[in-house]
């Protein structure tokens, strides 16, 4: 099975994961806490998330910690941010259009 | 690269929002979607030319335009209607391959209008998401280069802001 930053994003409560996990390291029962859904539940999502190369689990005594690793989320940023620009460019174009079509569109109504 | 601010604000943004207001009636404003006379007015920046502008505007319809820079350049777009709601609302996919040429995200642009005193707030919100198994069968064969178009399309843009 193919892991990527997509994936890992794709289900809601991956996205709690790392938002959480984005202000400092947790230990695995602290996140489960936040979360009604069962604690394997939990571990499995944890489980994709390291397999997505987005948490890693480093282990500290009988603790399990795990780490947001969120510098392959740029990846998404950047083609978003890309995304952005390309849309805001043609709306630019597309405000002069309907400035140019309503001008014209005066224009003949007033010889009528 | 993203600061680590950004991060913590929200580290799994997957989608964009842009809200445009026009000076000009709604119906209008969606018709620049959909009639195709008037999205090549607008499609390709200032000094661009749409040789191929083909848009089946109905839901399962779709939208093929190559704009073509000033230099010669071509640019592909094309995606697929997935909603119209004349004068209201249009959806429509489209896809971003990987290095390799696959799919490999779905992105749901949604296109909203809403008009007050005569003047349209046009809103689009882009969603991006992981593509499904299904999905790639159904774009098989498509031409779905979007962040190819987007590239070349920043690199035009470029050279003709200096």
């Amino acid at each position: 099975m193919r892991r990527d930053v997509f994936q890992a994003i794709a289900d809601p409560n991956r996205r709690v994961i790392l938002s959480m996990l984005a202000t400092g390291k947790l230990n695995v029962n602290q996140v489960a806490d936040q979360f009604d859904i069962t604690r394997s539940a939990v571990s499995q999502h944890m489980k994709i998330l390291t397999e997505c190369g987005l948490v890693s689990i480093t282990k500290k005594g009988r603790e399990r910690y795990c780490e947001a690793k969120l510098d392959k989320l740029s990846e998404i940023w950047d083609w978003l941010n890309q995304y952005k620009k390309f849309w805001e460019g043609k709306f630019d174009a597309m405000e002069q259009a309907l400035k140019e079509i309503q001008a014209k569109n005066k224009k003949d109504g007033n010889k009528k | 690269m993203g600061t680590k601010s950004n991060l913590v604000d929200n580290p799994v943004r997957q989608e964009v929002n842009i809200t445009r207001i026009f000076d000009a009636p709604r119906e209008l404003v969606f018709k620049m979607w959909t009639d195709p006379e008037l999205v090549e007015k607008w499609w390709g920046p200032k000094d661009f030319k749409n040789p191929v502008c083909e848009l089946d505007a109905r839901v399962g319809g779709t939208m093929r335009i190559v704009m073509q820079a000033p230099d010669g350049l071509m640019i592909p777009t094309s995606g697929v209607f997935t909603e119209l709601l004349e004068p209201e609302r249009i959806v429509f996919k489209n896809f971003k391959e990987d290095d390799d040429g696959n799919a490999q995200l779905e992105v749901i642009n949604t296109v909203t209008f809403t008009e007050e005193n005569g003047k349209t707030t046009m809103t689009l919100n882009a969603l991006a998401v992981r593509i499904t198994p299904e999905a790639c069968a159904s774009i098989e064969g498509m031409n779905v280069g979007w962040n190819q178009s987007i590239d070349r399309f920043a690199y035009v843009l470029t050279g003709i802001n200096h």
